[in-house]
């Protein structure tokens, strides 16, 4: 089972390598409509190990999101792809698509969320992003979940 | 905020691309159809409003390397707890 998703998440983003790269987001993000270039870029922990976070910065570098993987965290994340959404990252297939979820990094670490309502959907191929708005998923769900007792 | 009366059937046109059309009016609710480009996001406004606030909050961490490394740290340690267990 671990291995399964494991694989999973290397084949899904083996779509994304090489990672340091840019994409354009034509609509921009909600809030940030005037930032359209974004680096892609893995974090890299200060000690040089690996880890499941990615950086898409603004190319000026105002702006940062902490992104994750669905699988990274476990979660079968399936997104609908409208006629829209593929026109504007002139995709053929959700199959090309990839979903990333941004972190919302809070003073106290079990405040931590990702955010499953707006993520972001890159399109390797063509260099293309956008946030995507899906109503009935959480805006804030536990990237660290309590212990189960 | 210019404010206009409409009926239920008419529209409002807003530019030379969107429209918005009330479709119909039922008690206290209100059905609205809108035509707009698909660059043009239409969003219920709370809905806006909260992903706009959650990326802000996202986006506007002073130190953000360093507490990432700290939830790395325990995100591992949760993993780890999984896989054993």
């Amino acid at each position: 089972m671990a291995s399964s998703t494991a694989a999973a998440m290397a084949g899904a983003l083996t779509a994304l390598q090489p990672l340091n790269k840019e994409f354009v987001f034509p609509v921009g993000l909600l809030g940030f409509p005037d930032y359209q270039r974004y680096q892609l870029e893995p974090f890299e922990p200060g000690d040089g190990s690996e880890s499941p976070f990615l950086l898409l910065s603004s190319v000026g570098q105002e702006v940062v999101f902490p992104l994750i993987h669905p699988l990274s965290l476990a979660l079968d994340y399936h997104f609908p792809a409208s006629p829209e959404l593929l026109a504007i990252l002139k995709a053929q297939s959700v199959k090309d698509l990839v979903p990333l979820l941004i972190v919302t990094v809070r003073e106290k670490l079990q405040e931590i969320t990702v955010n499953l309502q707006g993520p972001v959907i890159l399109h390797p191929k063509t260099c293309l992003g956008a946030q995507l708005v899906l109503e009935d998923r959480p805006l804030r769900y536990p990237l660290l979940k309590p212990a189960t007792a | 905020m210019l404010v206009l009366s409409r009926r239920p059937g008419e529209t409002l046109a807003i530019g030379d691309d969107i429209v918005v059309t009330v479709v119909s009016v039922s008690g206290n609710q209100i059905k609205i159809g809108i035509t707009a480009p698909r660059e043009v996001r239409v969003l219920r406004g709370e809905i806006y409003q909260g992903l706009r606030e959650e990326n802000r909050a996202a986006a506007n961490v002073a130190d953000s390397g360093r507490k990432l490394e700290d939830a790395l740290k325990q995100f591992r340690g949760k993993t780890a707890e999984e896989s054993n267990g």
